[in-house]
C-alpha cells in the first residue's frame, strides 16, 4: 500500500516535470505580454514532429533529433513572434485569446495537412526499463527529470543575473517604464517567446519516446494541462510554476490510481478552482499582479 | 436653400428605413429564397446568437471576458433534452427550464469566480466548461454518458386545440427567428435601462463606478446570471434542433465560437452580434468546400480579425449605416 | 493613417463577405451532369478521430475507383462527395445537410462515431436519403432502424454487443480468465462495450476488479497500470483506440506487466505496427474485429494489396468496411435496376451480398448479419480463431 503511494508520487513527479518545462515558457510569455498563449502546446507538438521527422525521414539518431526538433521549432517561433506576438504588446486580453487560438489552429492543421492526421510512431530514445528504488522506470523518464531540474536552475540563474533575464523581469513589471529607460520591449518579447517555445519543444522531444505516438492534435491537450499550472504558480512566476506543475502531476497520478483515469484531465481545473477560492492570487503570490 | 443643396439632399436620401424593411423581408422569406441547407445554416446562426448575446452583455457591456458560455449552453441543452425525452413537455417549458437552470447554476459559480482578477477569471470560467464535460461524461445514470441523449422530440407547443409540433426545417427556422428576435429585443431593453448604463460604467472604470455608488459586485453577478440564461435558452434550441446532446456540447470550441461572434461582430453593439453570428456561420460553412484547408483558413481569419478589425465589424457596419443614412 | 487602415478593413471585409457568399454558389455550378450516382461520405477528417476518417475516405475512394474503372454500375459512374463531421454530432448534421441539400447526393455513408450517426439518422430520414453506416458499433443505431423507426438507416457493421459477447466467451472458456481489469476509451464505444461485457461476464464466472476509462489522447498509463498490476487481474479488457494501444503496450513493458497480464478486446492489436511497438506485451492478446488485414480470402487479400500500393500504407478496419460498404451499395443499385432511392432501399433489404467475410443479409432492423472475427496474437502474428455471428436480441418496443 505504502509503496504504491510512493510509486504513484514518483510517477507524478515525472509527469509534473514534463508539464513544468512547458508551463514555465508559457508563464514567462505571459509575464512580458500579459497574454494567455493558447498556442503554447503547439510548439510542444512541433518539437515532437521535428524529432520524429529527423528519425523517420532523415534517419538521424535520437540525440540529433532533439536538436532538429528544437531548432525547427525556434524557426517557426521566430516567424510567429515577428508576425504576431510582437504586435500584441499592450493589446487587450481578448485579442490575445483570439490571436493565439488562431495561431494554434494554423500550426496544428498545417502539420496535419503536411503529415496527415494519423498517429505516427516515435521510435528512438531510452525506453529500456531500469529499476530505481525498486520501481521499474524507463531510463528516458529519469532523463526528463534531470533535464527539468537543469532547466529550472538555468532559468533561475538567467532571470536573476543575465541582462536578458533582468530586462524580462523589467518588462513584466512595467512596459512604459522600460520604454522610457530604453529597453527594447519588442525584442525582449520576441526573445522570451522563442525561449518559451523552445522549452516546450524540448519537453515534447524528451517525452516522445515514452509517449510513443506523435499526432497533430497532441499540443491542445498539453495546453489545457499547463493553463491551470501557470495560474496556480502565480502568473509570470518561474519558481511557483515548478511547484504547481509538481503538485498537479502528483495529484493527477493519485486521482488516476484511486479515483479513476477518466477524471484525470479534470484534476487540473478542479484543483485550480478550489485553490482560487482559497487563494485568489495563486499559491505563490501574496497579491494580485494580473 | 440653393438648388445645389436641394439636389444634394435628394441624392443623399435616407435609405435606412427601406434597407431595414428589406432586411426584415429577407429574414422572413429566407427559407423560400435559399435552399434548405441555407435555412439550416441560418438556424445554426440563430442558435449561437443567443449565447453570444449573453456573452456580449458580459464582455461588451460589463468588460468581463468569460469562456463559461459553453458550460451554460450545455446545461441548457441537457435540461431541455432530458425534459423532452422523459416527460415530453412542450417546448416553451423546456426552454424556460433550460434558461432558469443555467441561471441557477451561474449563481453559485459566479460568486467565487467574480472575485478573481482578469486572467484568473478567464481560466476559472474555462474550468467550468471542462468540469461540465466531465460531469456529463460520468454521470451516466442521468446523462447516459458519452452516448448522449438521442431522439429528442421535435419542439411541441401544447395550446389546447391549437397544439402543434414544429417539425420541418422551415418551421423551425421561424421559431428560432422569433426567439432570436425576442432575445435581441431583450438585450436592447437591458442595455437601454439604467442597469445597462451602470454596466458600461463598470466596463469603463470599475473603481470609479464603485465610488459613484454603483453596486458593482451585484451588477457583475447579475449580468453573469443573465448571460447564462441566454446561453441556457440557446442550448434548448440546440438540443431540439439537432435532436442529440452529447458531452461534447461542453467544449471550449463552442465558448470560443461565441467569443468570436461577439468580438468579430463588435463587442458592445447589438447589431454587431447579430451580424457576427451570420458572418461566423457563413464563414465556417463556406470553408466546408476545402475540408483540408478549412481550419487553417479559419485560424488565419482570426488573426485578420485581431489585427485589422480590433473593434470587430461594428465600425464598418456603422459607417455603412451612416452612409446610406445620408451623413457626410 | 487611420483613414487608410479603415479602408483596408473595408476592403478585406468585403472580400471575406463576397467569398462567403459566392463560394457555396460556385460549388453548386460544379454539379455533374445526369447519369451519375452521387454518393456522400461523412467522416471525421479533423479532430481526434481524423485518422479513422482518413482511412474511411481512402477505402471508399478505392472502391469507387475500382467500380468506375470496371465501367460503373450498369454504365453509371459513381461520383464521391465528402464532408467532415469532426467527430461531433453538430458538425455531423451540418455535413450531412450539406451533402444532401447542396451536393444533392442520393446515398450517404457515415459516420465512424456512434453519437454522430445517431444524430444523422433523423436528417437522412427527413430527406429520404439512404444512410448506410459502415463503422459505428453502438446497438442503439439499429434498435431505432427498420421496424424500429428509421426506414432509411442501414448498418453494414457488427455491434458492440456481439463483440463484447464473443470476447468474454473466448477469454473465459478458452483462456480461463476470471479476473479482469477494465481499461477502455472514454467514449460511446468504449463505455458501451464494457456495459455489454458486464451483462455477459457473470455467465462465464468472470469478475471485474478495476474499471478505468481513458480520454482520447491520453499518454500516461503508468498509474493505472500499476493499480492493475497490484489488483491481480489476469487480463485487461481494452476496447480502445488503435493509436493508444502501442502506448499502453509500451508502458506495460515498462512496468513489467508484459507476459503476465493479457490484453483482450479491440483496438487494432493485430497490425504489424502495433505488435512491433511492444511484442512481449501483445503476445497472447485476444481481439474481436469486423475485419483484419490477415483475413484469409482472395478478395480481402487483393484489397490489402491494392490499398497498400495505392496509399503506401496498410489498410485498417475502417478502410475495409468503407470499401466493402461502397461495393454493397453498388450491388444494391444494380439489383434495383437503376439509381432510384426507394428501389435501392428495397433491394438492400432483400440483398444477399457476398462480402469477403461471408454472405451479408439484413434483418428487419436493417442490421447486417455479420460475423465478428476472433483472433489471438501468437508468435508476433495474428492467428484467426474463428468467426462468430450472433442474432441480435432487440429490446421490446
Amino acid at each position: 500500500m505504502f509503496s504504491t503511494v510512493i510509486e504513484q508520487i514518483v510517477n507524478g513527479i515525472v509527469t509534473g516535470s514534463v508539464y513544468a518545462i512547458v508551463a514555465v515558457g508559457m508563464t514567462m510569455i505571459f509575464g512580458v505580454l500579459r497574454a494567455i498563449n493558447f498556442a503554447h502546446g503547439e510548439y510542444y507538438m512541433l518539437g515532437t514532429f521535428g524529432a520524429w521527422f529527423a528519425v523517420d525521414y532523415l534517419g538521424l539518431s535520437y540525440e540529433a533529433s532533439i536538436i532538429v526538433g528544437v531548432l525547427s521549432t525556434i524557426i517557426v517561433a521566430y516567424v510567429v513572434g515577428r508576425l504576431v506576438m510582437q504586435r500584441m504588446v499592450g493589446a487587450p486580453a481578448e485579442a490575445g485569446v483570439l490571436a493565439t487560438l488562431g495561431i494554434a489552429l494554423v500550426l496544428q492543421n498545417t502539420v496535419i495537412l503536411v503529415f496527415g492526421g494519423g498517429y505516427k510512431f516515435f521510435s528512438g530514445g531510452y525506453i529500456e526499463p531500469l529499476s530505481v528504488l525498486g520501481f521499474s522506470l524507463a531510463a528516458q523518464r529519469i532523463l526528463i527529470l534531470v533535464v527539468c531540474l537543469l532547466v529550472f536552475i538555468g532559468l533561475e540563474l538567467m532571470v536573476t543575473y543575465s541582462r536578458m533575464g533582468k530586462s524580462m523581469r523589467a518588462v513584466s513589471q512595467n512596459v512604459e517604464c522600460c520604454e522610457v529607460v530604453g529597453i527594447d520591449v519588442p525584442k525582449v518579447v520576441l526573445h522570451t517567446f522563442i525561449l518559451g517555445a523552445a522549452l516546450a519543444a524540448l519537453s515534447g522531444v524528451l517525452t516522445a519516446p515514452v509517449n510513443v505516438s506523435v499526432y497533430g492534435g497532441m499540443g491542445e491537450l498539453i495546453t489545457f494541462k499547463t493553463l491551470p499550472i501557470i495560474i496556480m504558480g502565480g502568473l509570470g512566476n518561474v519558481r511557483g510554476t515548478f511547484f504547481a506543475a509538481m503538485i498537479l502531476g502528483i495529484a493527477e497520478s493519485l486521482v488516476a490510481t484511486y479515483v479513476g483515469l477518466q477524471f484525470r484531465d479534470t484534476v487540473g481545473f478542479a484543483t485550480l478552482i478550489l485553490m482560487l477560492m482559497w487563494r485568489p492570487y495563486g499559491l505563490f503570490s501574496t497579491q494580485a499582479r494580473f | 436653400m440653393s438648388l445645389a443643396d436641394t439636389a444634394q439632399q435628394i441624392r443623399r436620401r435616407d435609405l435606412r428605413l427601406p434597407l431595414a424593411a428589406i432586411l426584415v423581408v429577407v429574414a422572413l422569406a429566407a427559407p423560400f429564397i435559399g435552399s434548405r441547407y441555407v435555412t439550416h445554416s441560418l438556424i445554426i446562426a440563430l442558435i449561437f446568437m443567443l449565447p453570444a448575446h449573453g456573452l456580449n452583455l458580459l464582455v461588451g457591456y460589463t468588460g468581463l471576458l468569460s469562456l463559461a458560455q459553453a458550460a451554460f449552453f450545455g446545461i441548457g441543452a441537457y435540461a431541455a433534452g432530458l425534459l423532452a425525452v422523459h416527460y415530453g413537455t412542450p417546448f416553451y417549458v423546456n426552454a424556460t427550464a433550460a434558461g432558469l437552470l443555467a441561471g441557477a447554476c451561474a449563481l453559485p459559480l459566479g460568486i467565487p469566480a467574480l472575485r478573481l482578477r482578469a486572467t484568473s477569471f478567464v481560466m476559472c470560467t474555462l474550468g467550468f466548461v471542462i468540469i461540465g464535460q466531465a460531469i456529463a461524461k460520468n454521470w451516466i445514470s442521468v446523462t447516459r454518458g458519452d452516448m448522449g441523449l438521442s431522439a429528442i422530440p421535435k419542439p411541441h407547443f401544447a395550446l389546447g386545440p391549437l397544439s402543434f409540433t414544429v417539425s420541418g426545417t422551415t418551421s423551425f427556422y421561424y421559431m428560432a427567428l422569433a426567439i432570436g428576435a425576442l432575445a435581441t429585443l431583450a438585450v436592447w431593453m437591458i442595455v437601454r435601462s439604467p442597469a445597462g448604463r451602470n454596466m458600461i460604467a463598470i466596463r469603463e472604470n470599475e473603481t470609479l463606478a464603485e465610488s459613484l455608488g454603483v453596486p458593482t459586485w451585484r451588477y457583475k453577478l447579475l449580468v453573469f446570471i443573465i448571460s447564462a440564461v441566454f446561453a441556457g435558452v440557446g442550448g434548448s434550441l440546440y438540443a431540439h434542433y439537432l435532436t442529440v446532446v452529447s458531452p461534447l456540447t461542453f467544449q471550449m470550441y463552442y465558448s470560443t465560437t461565441m467569443l468570436i461572434i461577439v468580438l468579430g461582430g463588435g463587442a458592445g453593439t447589438i447589431s454587431g452580434v447579430v451580424f457576427g453570428s451570420l458572418l461566423f456561420v457563413g464563414l465556417t460553412e463556406a470553408l466546408r468546400i476545402t475540408p483540408e484547408l478549412r481550419m487553417i483558413a479559419y485560424g488565419l481569419c482570426l488573426l485578420v480579425l485581431v489585427f485589422w478589425f480590433k473593434k470587430g465589424f461594428a465600425p464598418v457596419l456603422n459607417r455603412f449605416w451612416d452612409m446610406i443614412g445620408g451623413a457626410k | 493613417m487611420k483613414h487608410t487602415l479603415s479602408r483596408r478593413a473595408l476592403c478585406i471585409s468585403t472580400a471575406i463577405l463576397s467569398l462567403a457568399v459566392t463560394v457555396p454558389g460556385l460549388s453548386g455550378l460544379a454539379l455533374a451532369a445526369d447519369g451519375t450516382i452521387k454518393l456522400g461520405i461523412v467522416a471525421p477528417m479533423s479532430g481526434p478521430n481524423a485518422r479513422y476518417g482518413a482511412f474511411s475516405m481512402r477505402g471508399a475512394e478505392l472502391a469507387v475507383k475500382e467500380i468506375n474503372d470496371a465501367g460503373g454500375v450498369d454504365g453509371q459512374k459513381i461520383e464521391l462527395y465528402s464532408a467532415d463531421s469532426q467527430g461531433t454530432p453538430v458538425e455531423g448534421v451540418s455535413a450531412t445537410r450539406r451533402l444532401i441539400d447542396e451536393d444533392e447526393v442520393d446515398y450517404v455513408i457515415g459516420d465512424v462515431s456512434s453519437s454522430v450517426t445517431l444524430a444523422m439518422q433523423p436528417v437522412a430520414e427527413d430527406a429520404e436519403v439512404l444512410l448506410l453506416n459502415a463503422a459505428s458499433s453502438n446497438p442503439r443505431i439499429t434498435y431505432a432502424a427498420g421496424v424500429g423507426g428509421f426506414k432509411w438507416t442501414y448498418r453494414n457493421y457488427p455491434t458492440d454487443e456481439n463483440r463484447a459477447f464473443v470476447v468474454a466467451k473466448y477469454a473465459a472458456e478458452q483462456r480461463g480468465f476470471t479476473k479482469f481489469a477494465v481499461l477502455s476509451v472514454d467514449s460511446d464505444y468504449g463505455r458501451s462495450a464494457i456495459e455489454f461485457t458486464k451483462k455477459y461476464l457473470p455467465e462465464f464466472k468472470g469478475e471485474i476488479l478495476t474499471e478505468d476509462y481513458y480520454k482520447e489522447g491520453e499518454v500516461d498509463f503508468r498509474s493505472v497500470l500499476a493499480k492493475i498490476r497490484d489488483s491481480g487481474a489476469q487480463a485487461i479488457l481494452m476496447y480502445g483506440l488503435a493509436d493508444t494501444t502501442p502506448i499502453v503496450a509500451r508502458q506495460m513493458v515498462e512496468l513489467g506487466l508484459a507476459g503476465k497480464v493479457t490484453l483482450v478486446g479491440n483496438g487494432e492489436f493485430n497490425t504489424e505496427k502495433t505488435i512491433n511497438s511492444a511484442p512481449t506485451a501483445l503476445e497472447g492478446a485476444v481481439e474481436a474485429a469486423a475485419w483484419l488485414p490477415a483475413w484469409d480470402s482472395p478478395e480481402s487479400k487483393a484489397f490489402v494489396e491494392k490499398f497498400t500500393t495505392t496509399y503506401d500504407e496498410a489498410p485498417n478496419n475502417h478502410a475495409y468496411v468503407h470499401w466493402d460498404t461502397v461495393r454493397l451499395l453498388a450491388q444494391a443499385i444494380h439489383e434495383a435496376g437503376g439509381n432510384d432511392r426507394e428501389k435501392v432501399r428495397e433491394a438492400l433489404s432483400k440483398i444477399k451480398y457476398k462480402s469477403p467475410v461471408g454472405e451479408v443479409t439484413f434483418d428487419d432492423h436493417n442490421q447486417a448479419r455479420l460475423p465478428m472475427i476472433l483472433l489471438q496474437i501468437e508468435n508476433g502474428k495474428p492467428a484467426i480463431k474463428g468467426a462468430y455471428t450472433a442474432e441480435i436480441q432487440y429490446p421490446a418496443q
